[in-house]
């Protein structure tokens, strides 16, 4: 992980899982509640996205079904704890994971992008290959044929030459 | 005769130019455990050791926030 440079604050990303007993308009507040809760502790929220409702890969006290809701913010690192503790307290929460998450710089995306593109043409390229040698496999095979009847043919002069002398 | 020789795996996220691995993805993190939910060898899925530690750490962060199973029995 890069160290983010001194004065600027840390980002972080905060993924929360809500219980299902809510309905989805009961979900919004809570969502609210949350946001509001990084704003008071002097965050900057930077991306705020509903993934909506999924199924969980297991029951989480009974409950088969969860909202999951992305918050990004940027933090001052001492302060992370008073949000984590208060994200442990709410009862509407059944998990939650606050994860460091890296900021990509311009230049970095306008790299990335360009080795997107590389990739891209790559596989273009190699998809065309294996359809160009498949192709060609047809036609060697054929190939490989007369060749072998040539060869027979001339196998059998030399032969018969061969029976002469 | 080609046909036979076995292309050598290679790692899906070198391939990729993927530098950090998501967590929330579960579809690209499940091609990486088996039906049980364990973590499949790089030796299996060709993975290279520097992400092979990433991976892990994504694949578990996924199975706290219940994203991944921890078993399937």
């Amino acid at each position: 992980m890069s160290k983010t440079k001194s004065g600027e604050m840390p980002h972080y990303e905060l993924l929360s899982l809500i219980s299902n007993k809510f309905s989805e308009d009961e979900v919004k507040p809570i969502r609210e509640k949350v946001n509001s809760l990084i704003l008071s502790n002097q965050g900057k929220i930077t991306l705020a996205e509903d993934l909506g409702k999924k199924r969980l890969a297991y029951p989480i006290k009974g409950f088969r079904y969860g909202y999951y809701n992305l918050v990004e913010f940027d933090l001052a690192g001492e302060n992370l704890i008073n949000i984590d503790r208060a994200l442990r307290l709410m009862s509407e929460i059944l998990r939650h994971q606050i994860v460091i998450k890296l900021v990509k710089t311009a230049e970095q995306i306008a790299e990335d992008k360009k080795i997107a593109e590389k990739i891209a043409a790559r596989n273009v390229k190699e998809e065309k290959e294996v359809r160009e040698k498949s192709a060609f496999g047809g036609k060697e095979t054929d190939k490989d044929k007369v060749d072998l009847k040539d060869l027979d043919e001339k196998l059998d002069k030399i032969l018969e030459t061969n029976d002469l002398l | 005769m080609e046909e036979t020789i076995k292309k050598e795996k290679q790692c899906h996220f070198c391939l990729n130019n993927v530098k950090e691995i998501d967590y929330k993805e579960a579809n690209l993190l499940r091609r990486f455990i088996n039906s049980y939910g364990k973590i499949l060898p790089k030796k299996r899925t060709g993975v290279c050791s520097k992400h092979q530690r990433k991976l892990a750490i994504s694949i578990k962060r996924a199975r706290v926030m219940a994203i991944l199973p921890f078993t399937n029995k």
